[in-house]
């Protein structure tokens, strides 16, 4: 009759061998991702989980520091020759973690490894990146010139994570080993192994060029669910989480293991307006609805005050801002009598679409405060897939206006927000659907065209007045980014989210 | 039995190429997956890495190919991880395996002997407790449960580890979160199949015999009783594949589900149509093992 304490004794016996045994070594720092991109290949891939364990493990031609400022990497300086050649000196010393030295044959080889020069299919989804350098010229063994097709101003912002791969060694593994079992950088730390979806585990590299970083172990653990990752930071089973929502900031808070650290990010909320049709092809009718949006409550009351207002859609910290283009204030009499004047003085029905499923409660917000002011809004709510297809396939189909979300592709530069939000043409993304601006694509262009700086700061002020009056879209606020971290480790959140452990130190 | 055994494998034939056909269309329904593997490129790099991935042909001709492929057991590479789809499910299913059959085992151990200790005492405490405990159970989302489990047992008592899946500690939690989705509805089967048997003669008449009654409940009445646990137990293996994607997201396991679910996310057609074909075939195959049971436990069911 004992028998069925049996499963039970042993489970009992389990229990209590076990030990936690959850804490990490003090030279350990271990980070949770919700997932691990697919190939540790820094080419290979176009994922952010992916990028923040290569820029541990890779080095760039330029690095960019916490203030956000381009700082020498592999190249030590350069310069532009002429709009279209940039000349680069290389660091000299440095070497691989399998040993070998660092050559120009290696950074030419990066390049072509991406470019896949005569190939119509590319295997690298990072070509667009590049896809203006048309060739890459060895000058001496530390010297190398990057030609573009014409003159493209972003190319510094697309080298800070650029990695700079080595020949000899992939041509010997291949590329497939390089991906998973052997990959191989000048970084700060080495692979030691990658458990897929479990963890990624690096050590320092002795050879760093910069030094040797303060933490041995670094530790990338693949952990899905937020609530899971939370109670490992609690445990100390992690280190550094991500993506803290506003909501949890407190309960982090007030935890004794754990800081939260948070920063601006290059990321933009607005809702894109449909100027192809009533109402919104009226532009009293766009203003009034940017009058009827109460930005700083949404920030205040919806994100724990982590936003920051903007007048249009260029950000702050982006290349081209200019701060004296004013945001819109919340002003919804103005706005009621700016729809009366637009021929609405008892308002219109419009449907507002979004996918953002993280950013629901702003959505419903806004969606309220445009119905307070006469511009009566149905809500819907989409699925990513299905709202792909009907946002920006062939023709765009969210009439009237949809919400969306931009991330520059973490290039601090005007030109990665306004070219695929407002230029219409037929390569181009969102604008090309909904936009109509008078003029706005021949600017856009004119920006992108010429890498004398001064001009283009120029040219960029001039386009944020026209689309601040003009308004294409509602303009919103600037997205934050919180890290929790544990006590024992002293590091602050980067705005371009970047995971840069090499300034990470343990705490005394 | 060659008939028999025939008729089963046209039945799991039929049953392949309804999962396959349901998930395919369901699947090209829900978007571009391009759309999502490079969200902000321009119009041009996305069309090239359409036609990389095949994406570009007619749906038509796209579902002839995964048809033709999917008879061969090719699934295609994986959008997203750029390997071979089939490989990437193997390789997490001994995972997702061992997660199911602990939690399966586990279930069993829990409910055969308290379900038929209650159905024996019935009514008694240990039966109250047994039935209230099985109410509860069955009301808790496996999702929460597996949380509840963590804070208790890694964070406020620091027993276990929170997640992962290296150490026989860090299976313990899973398990359990598992089994408790899948222990009360056995329970609940045991006890009333159990009580049915019981109560007729042939009982009553091994107890006049004089036989003990250790013997009496588990060489007489258990085998009747098996039946419909057995039954359950097969349906309820397909329910198990279901809340170990749940439970495998929670703890972060390697397993099949936990790929499923990523894959879903990203519209990785080939991943989740390999990942959903083989869980498929496993509770195909389940299903078939309790059909060949029956036959054992029962002789009066002739294998028609």
């Amino acid at each position: 009759m004992k028998r069925w304490l049996l499963p039970v004794l042993a489970l009992g016996l389990l229990l209590s061998l076990t030990s936690a045994g959850s804490a990490q070594p003090k030279d350990t720092l271990t980070v949770a991702l919700v997932s691990h991109a697919p190939t540790l290949d820094p080419h290979m891939h176009f994922e952010r989980v992916g990028i923040l364990v290569n820029v541990n493990m890779f080095d760039s031609l330029l690095h960019r520091n916490t203030k956000l400022e381009y700082e020498p990497s592999l190249a030590t300086s350069w310069k532009a020759l002429n709009d279209t050649t940039w000349e680069f000196k290389l660091r000299k010393g440095v070497k691989f973690h399998n040993g070998d030295p660092l050559t120009a044959e290696d950074v030419k080889f990066s390049f072509d490894r991406v470019l896949e020069p005569g190939k119509e299919k590319k295997k690298s989804p990072q070509y667009g990146n590049i896809r203006a350098v048309k060739e890459v010229r060895i000058v001496d063994a530390d010297t190398i010139q990057v030609i573009t097709d014409k003159p493209f101003p972003l190319l510094l912002e697309r080298l800070v994570f650029f990695a700079i791969v080595p020949k000899k060694h992939i041509e010997k593994v291949g590329d497939e080993a390089f991906g998973t079992t052997a990959a191989v950088g000048t970084g700060p730390w080495k692979l030691v192994e990658w458990k897929r979806d479990q963890a990624i585990r690096l050590e320092a590299f002795d050879g760093h060029w910069r030094g040797k970083p303060p933490f041995k172990n670094l530790v990338f653990r693949a952990v899905p669910e937020v609530a899971t990752q939370i109670a490992e930071m609690k445990t100390g089973g992690v280190d550094i989480i991500r993506n803290v929502s506003a909501d949890l900031i407190p309960e982090l808070k007030a935890s004794p293991m754990t800081y939260v650290s948070s920063t601006p990010i290059l990321r933009v909320h607005y809702v894109e307006l449909d100027m192809r049709q009533p109402p919104f092809d009226k532009k009293l009718v766009r203003q009034a609805a940017n009058y009827a949006i109460d930005k700083q409550a949404l920030i205040q009351k919806l994100m724990g005050g982590l936003g920051q207002q903007v007048a249009t859609v260029v950000q702050p910290r982006a290349f081209g801002f200019d701060a004296e283009v004013q945001p819109f204030p919340y002003d919804p009499k103005k706005a009621k009598e700016l729809l009366a004047q637009a021929g609405f003085p008892s308002g219109v029905d419009i449907t507002v679409h979004s996918a953002s499923a993280d950013f629901r409660p702003q959505f419903e917000a806004i969606a309220q405060m445009l119905t307070e002011v006469g511009l009566r809004t149905n809500a819907r709510m989409w699925d990513p897939g299905p709202a792909w297809n009907k946002f920006f396939q062939t023709e765009g189909k969210a009439t009237h206006a949809a919400y969306g979300t931009w991330g520059n592709y973490s290039v601090f530069d005007a030109d990665a927000v306004l070219h695929p939000l407002f230029h219409t043409e037929p390569g181009g993304w969102i604008g090309k659907h909904y936009t109509r601006v008078e003029g706005l694509d021949k600017l856009i262009d004119e920006g992108r065209s010429t890498i004398d700086q001064a001009r283009r700061k120029r040219t960029y002020a001039q386009i944020q007045k026209i689309i601040r009056d003009e308004a294409p879209a509602i303009y919103l606020f600037t997205q934050y980014d919180t890290l929790a971290i544990s006590k024992k480790v002293e590091y602050a959140a980067r705005g371009d989210e970047w995971l840069w452990l090499y300034d990470a130190k343990p705490k005394k | 039995m060659t008939a028999f055994v025939v008729r089963r494998l046209v039945r799991l034939v039929v049953v392949v190429i309804g999962v396959s056909l349901v998930t395919f269309a369901i699947l090209h329904a829900s978007g571009d997956p391009v759309a999502l593997i490079m969200p902000e490129a321009p119009e041009a790099d996305r069309a090239v890495l359409r036609r990389t991935l095949g994406l570009h042909d007619p749906l038509p001709v796209q579902f002839a190919r995964f048809v033709g492929n999917t008879l061969t057991g090719n699934f295609g590479t994986s959008f997203f991880h750029r390997t071979p789809a089939f490989a990437l499910v193997v390789e997490r299913m001994p995972t997702t395996l061992l997660l199911t059959s602990l939690s399966m085992a586990l279930a069993m151990a829990i409910a055969l002997p308290v379900g038929i200790y209650s159905a024996v005492r019935r009514g008694r405490p240990v039966d109250q407790v047994a039935t209230g405990t099985v109410f509860l159970g069955q009301s808790m989302p496996v999702f929460w449960t597996g949380i509840m489990l963590i804070l208790l047992f890694s964070v406020q008592w620091r027993l276990l580890p929170v997640s992962g899946w290296d150490s026989w500690a860090s299976i313990v939690l899973p398990t359990a979160t598992l089994s408790t989705f899948t222990a009360p509805l056995l329970l609940r089967i045991v006890r009333s199949s159990m009580l049915d048997v019981i109560r007729l003669d042939y009982v009553r008449t091994a107890r006049a015999k004089g036989v003990s009654e250790w013997l009496v409940i588990c060489r007489h009445a258990l085998k009747n009783a098996a039946l419909p646990v057995v039954t359950v137990t097969g349906l309820q293996f397909g329910l198990l594949l279901g809340g170990a994607v749940i439970t495998e997201t929670v703890f972060a396991i390697p397993g099949v589900g936990r790929l499923i679910v990523g894959a879903i996310r990203q519209l990785d057609f080939p991943v989740v149509q390999a990942g959903v074909f083989m869980l498929a075939m496993i509770v195909v195959a389940v299903n078939f093992l309790v059909d060949l049971l029956y036959g054992y436990l029962n002789p009066q069911i002739r294998i028609r």
